[in-house]
């Protein structure tokens, strides 16, 4: 009841407060405001990024809403709403305690009852919220500030899954909006972040914009990444959602933005040429291109079938169609994880380097029983990523003696399409492409592509007892050495049974004009530390 | 003449029921699934399949249609399945850019492509004629999108004459609306100057080989008389035509103007909407455009009664 | 692959249509000069009829005329500038500009062709019976409000959705939208022609109605129609060029002139070759149709004949 009535007096307060806020604007822009223009990578069609896994919705999520831990850019987990955790020695009994002063942008303090009901939904969505889940005894509040888990089965993972960037991530809402089914999209922005949103000036698919949230209080240290000080030296963030990359590249030349997040690698030499600006690689880890095959019906339910596609598959075309000449840009990858992190491996990997067998891949097929069926390749025409690897796809096996059907659709039918189970003759298909951020291929937690439980696992379905068995050894897994050993053994058996095929890996630029300092490379665009001269 | 405004007006109900059905049809047959955008490229198929459900997206095409024909006669097009904004909303903020958009395209449209096909008509078979009939041809023998960079181009990125993309509300004033909605205009408008040039022309020579044109000529009336009360009088039913069906064309041309000078106008609030099949509001932009449609090619037919009294209804 | 060769008997559409240069061409043998002649009282028809016929025969040789393959990929050779070896440069993923321009043309003239063909008669029936019927009047010019309501972008996206992308979607698409638009035309000529002494004389005297249409409604619509069928013609690949810039047009295995320049739109500024020569064929073409149509329409005209 108390809270209730606070609450309503609150609102007010707020209505008060937005009310005078409607003629800021105006006055703050006169006075030179500070004002940041960002074009995104993809428009914001929504903002819930527990229920969704755009990568666009939770780019913005990350400004609104903030997380109990926040990984840095060593990808360890830092506390950021939390003051510190205690955790027993079994590994079974997490106890966290919140920081002083957080409060949601409508006034509201954050309790542990909006964390609880924030943890509830996420669990139920995530795979490591899954696993948490799966052995939890208890999630308990001890006061407004500490709770507690208490599980029945050791999880020493814990501050990586309350920390982690790929969605779902585990954000901290207000208990009301928390309590939304997690299979639905929230409807109200009301987070504890660094930035408001202003949902009256959003005009979905063309602008969003975020405002400084005058409460937040950062934390002492620098800001990295997810971790330390959000320090937000903007008043206001206006995300510009522009489809042409001809228009973005013009806007950005033209100074009516300062910064690109996407920029089409064929355009960068022109934008480097422009002493203006400031062009280099955005995210270090990058992203792994994906062929995924279909498991369940020939030709490819046979291993041999998808050993074929491999055995020809020429990574340095796919890299070559999807970011273009720049040599910097790909490297060919005989993996399954991203280069550069501490569990690389390239055990398992031999068939994708060398000379590309296409006799070779005749006779395989020929032995896996292919007669020249056509083969179902959905290619999402609409995303230029999808796009170039299912053209080069369709010569691919072309030359390999296989009859494609290109079936040339928008991203919204593929997805519907490669959710079906049907044969690929009724309704299914055979192949269909997509990207995975180099962030989220670091372990198998994030990593839902390589699943290979059959049924359950990601489009596809592939299945393997020896990939789940290593996927399990993993989570055991207490040193980086027995990780090291678990991932070896994954990316081998994972070749064996061909789970997808790696088309490459992958670098894209971001642009920013040169009156910009402080923006870092990271898996998503960090807004804060960043000003403007 | 009122009473036929009045069973026009009424007879666009079924026109909007018939299109509500046919595009809700279309829509329901189609294989596209919000829930699989929404869930994102990491989803479980399982995690899908839930959000379909509370959405609601499993259930019969009847029973949907149904629903929504009810909260449309409460005056409730519902609300986006992606920003769980209401339709109503998404619309009104793109409302003004795509009808400034429209209007100032059909008015450079109209003022350089009358005179210009009057003229053609006037010295129909000189050099003039031919030279008006290939700039005008060029107008739409390039696309849209060909034009809007060529402009943007020249007049944004080289001479710095215009911003390159955006919209400023009317309400910042004129001159920064209008800066930000020449390029896109001319760009749109190329088309329609050709188009409305062309026909201007051809009707005009129709008309001035009458006889009664023929017999003012050779009573020796003055010739800009002649043009004017009785050519472009009697050119004016065809051309008043083509700008009525023009408008349908102009939303498609808009869609692509739209996303070449990033306009947050209704064209790409459509295409973003099928793409990601926001059914609801497909349905209300739809349902919005064949309304402005049915009213102006009502003003249209009753303009016909205006500039040739021989049509009567 | 099956899909991606064009097979040349698809260009029958296109024969028929152009068939009426011909019958202006043939009489020009008997007498001496008689060619030059025809150019000089009919400089558009001779000008566009030609370039059409060049194109038509461009896109019927295009095999023999230096192309290769124009699906081949080579991602290594990827936007190349025009050179002795690439005429026309290469694209994104390494394929030969010349060739798919050349290619390119067989779609955009079949797509241009029976849209035209299809809209007029479909829509030349439509507003004949409209124009004469009064009690259907109403109810067919209220469907062809409700289809012509529905953009036509909108509707190919929606084909393509239900099925996929394909030449005959896209040209389904197209003509359905440009069908009301004819018959609306048709009508309002009818609407004006009925009043017509003469048109109010044969039906007072009791000639049927069938001879009316034929002997004095449809000779005075078919300038009008000509005038916009090529038009339509000519709209119709642009329209091709315009739904492949929205992604629901050809599908990318098919070059056309329209997925060549949507394809290389973003990369116009530093590569602008890969639209411009698809850019340029496409102009040139729409160029010709309508020189074609407005010489035809002087040609064809009664009156101006009368006069010549």
């Amino acid at each position: 009841m108390k809270r209730r009535d606070f609450l309503r007096s609150t609102a007010a307060v707020s209505g008060v407060v937005s009310g005078a806020g409607l003629a800021m604007p105006r006055l703050a822009r006169a006075q030179g405001a500070r004002v940041l223009r960002f074009v995104p990578q993809a428009n914001l069609s929504s903002l819930d990024a527990v229920a969704g896994t755009q990568y666009v919705v939770r780019n913005a999520a990350l400004i609104i809403w903030d997380t109990l831990y926040g990984i840095d850019s060593k990808f360890e987990a830092k506390p950021q709403m939390c003051e510190g955790h205690e955790v027993s020695a079994d590994f079974k009994t997490w106890t966290f305690k919140l920081r002083e002063g957080l409060t949601f942008h409508d006034g509201e303090r954050v309790t542990t009852r909006d964390v609880i009901a924030s943890l509830q939904r996420w669990m139920v969505r995530d795979t490591m919220g899954q696993k948490i889940k799966a052995s939890l005894d208890a999630l308990e509040a001890l006061d407004d500030r500490s709770f507690r888990f208490r599980l029945n089965k050791p999880f020493s993972k814990m501050l990586f899954a309350l920390g982690k960037s790929n969605a779902p991530v585990a954000l901290i809402m207000p208990e009301r909006i928390a309590r939304t089914d997690p299979f639905k999209l929230i409807s109200e922005y009301v987070g504890s972040g660094p930035m408001k949103f202003r949902t009256d000036e959003w005009v979905p698919g063309a602008s969003a914009v975020f405002e400084k949230f005058a409460a937040y209080q950062p934390r002492a240290e620098k800001g990295d990444w997810l971790s330390g000080g959000k320090r937000m030296l903007f008043d206001r963030v206006e995300w510009k959602i522009l489809p042409d990359a001809a228009t973005a590249a013009g806007a950005l030349q033209n100074g009516e933005v300062d910064w690109w997040e996407t920029p089409v690698s064929d355009l960068v030499p022109m934008l480097k040429r422009n002493k203006a600006l400031e062009v280099a690689i955005s995210d270090p880890f990058g992203n792994i291109g994906s062929l995924r095959m279909n498991h369940l019906y020939p030709p490819f339910n046979d291993v041999r079938a998808r050993r074929a596609v491999l055995m020809a598959l020429s990574q340095a075309d796919y890299m070559q169609a999807v970011v273009g000449d720049d040599p910097e840009l790909w490297k060919p990858l005989p993996s399954f994880f991203t280069p550069g992190t501490p569990v690389y491996t390239e055990a398992g990997g031999d068939i994708l380097k060398g000379k590309r067998d296409y006799e070779g891949a005749k006779k395989l097929l020929a032995e896996a029983g292919y007669q020249g069926e056509p083969i179902i390749l959905l290619v999402a025409t609409d995303i230029s990523i999808t796009k170039a690897q299912g053209d080069v796809t369709a010569d691919l096996l072309k030359k390999i003696g296989m009859n494609v059907d290109y079936q040339a659709l928008d991203w919204g039918t593929v997805g519907a399409r490669r959710a079906k189970k049907d044969p690929p003759g009724k309704g299914g298909w055979h192949i269909f492409h997509t990207w995975h951020a180099g962030a989220d291929c670091v372990n198998p937690a994030p990593y839902t592509a390589l699943d290979a439980g059959g049924d359950a696992a990601w489009f596809g379905w592939p299945k393997s007892d020896a990939v789940q068995a290593d996927i399990a050894a993993w989570y055991e897994a207490g040193d980086l050495a027995a990780e090291k050993a678990a991932i070896a053994k994954l990316d081998e058996d994972s070749f064996a049974n061909v789970t997808y095929a790696p088309t490459g890996f992958f670098l894209q630029y971001q642009a920013w004009s040169k009156s910009l300092s402080g923006v870092v490379k990271a898996p998503f665009p960090v807004f804060w530390d960043v000003q403007k001269a | 003449m009122f009473a036929y405004t009045i069973r026009r007006i009424i007879a666009t109900i079924p026109v909007m029921a018939t299109v509500a059905l046919f595009v809700f049809s279309l829509l329901y047959i189609a294989p596209g699934d919000p829930a699989a955008i929404i869930a994102g490229d990491q989803a479980t198929p399982a995690d899908v399949e839930r959000i379909r459900a509370s959405l609601g997206l499993d259930r019969p095409f009847l029973v949907r249609f149904g629903e929504w024909v009810w909260h449309i006669i409460h005056g409730d097009l519902g609300t986006s399945i992606f920003t769980n904004l209401p339709v109503w909303h998404m619309i009104q903020q793109r409302l003004e850019p795509t009808a400034s958009l429209m209007v100032l395209t059909l008015a450079f449209s109209i003022t350089l492509a009358i005179p210009m096909g009057v003229v053609a008509a006037w010295k129909h078979g000189t050099w003039i004629d031919r030279a008006i009939m290939v700039v005008a041809v060029m107008g739409f023998s390039v696309p849209v999108f060909v034009i809007g960079y060529v402009l943007a181009y020249t007049f944004a990125l080289q001479l710095d004459w215009f911003p390159v993309q955006g919209y400023t509300p009317l309400s910042h004033g004129f001159g920064p609306w209008l800066s930000n909605m020449v390029l896109p205009s001319l760009a749109l408008g190329a088309i329609y100057i050709a188009l409305i040039a062309r026909i201007t022309r051809a009707t005009m020579l129709e008309v001035l080989s009458q006889d009664y044109v023929r017999t003012a000529r050779a009573k020796g009336l003055d010739q800009r008389a002649i043009l004017y009360v009785h050519a472009l009088k009697n050119a004016a039913v065809p051309i008043v035509t083509v700008i009525g069906i023009g408008f349908a064309a102009l939303i498609g041309g808009a869609v692509v103007t739209e996303s070449v000078f990033a306009i947050p106008g209704l064209g790409r609030l459509t295409v973003d909407a099928i793409l990601r099949r926001d059914y609801p509001v497909i349905q209300g932009v739809v349902l919005l455009f064949s309304f402005s449609y049915v009213i102006v090619n009502l003003l249209v037919d009753l303009l016909y009664t205006l500039f040739d009294p021989r049509i009567r209804y | 692959m099956s899909t991606t060769t064009i097979p040349v008997r698809e260009l029958t559409a296109a024969d028929v249509t152009a068939a009426p240069v011909l019958p202006d061409v043939l009489p020009a043998r008997r007498e001496r000069g008689a060619v030059m002649m025809f150019i000089y009282r009919h400089p558009t028809i001779a000008a566009g009829g030609f370039l059409v016929a060049l194109i038509i025969a461009m896109a019927i040789f295009a095999p023999w005329l230096g192309t290769v393959d124009p699906t081949a990929l080579a991602p290594a050779k990827r936007t190349r500038p025009p050179s002795e070896l690439y005429w026309f440069g290469t694209d994104m993923l390494g394929r030969d500009v010349y060739s798919r321009v050349l290619y390119g043309s067989r779609v955009s003239l079949i797509v241009g062709f029976s849209v035209a063909f299809f809209a007029s008669a479909v829509g030349m029936a439509i507003g004949l019976i409209s124009g004469f019927v009064r009690i259907l009047d109403a109810i067919v010019m209220r469907i062809m409000d409700g289809l012509m309501s529905i953009p036509s972008i909108l509707l190919a996206i929606a084909l393509m959705a239900l099925t996929r992308g394909s030449v005959g979607n896209v040209i389904l698409a197209i003509t359905v939208a440009e069908v009301p638009r004819v018959s609306r035309l048709v009508r309002g000529v009818v609407l004006s022609l009925r009043e017509q002494p003469y048109v109010e004389a044969a039906v007072a005297s009791g000639t049927r109605m069938p001879k009316i249409i034929w002997k004095h409604i449809v000779p005075n619509t078919l300038a009008p129609m000509m005038v916009q069928a090529t038009f339509i013609c000519a709209s119709a690949m642009i329209t091709e060029a315009i739904l492949s810039f929205i992604g629901a047009g050809t599908p990318p295995t098919i070059p056309s002139w329209g997925n060549i320049m949507a394809e290389g739109r973003a990369l116009w500024q530093v590569k602008p070759y890969i639209v411009f020569f698809p850019a340029i064929f496409l102009s040139v073409t729409v160029l010709a149709v309508n020189l074609l149509g407005d010489g035809l329409r002087d040609a064809l005209d009664p009156r101006m004949a009368k006069r010549i």
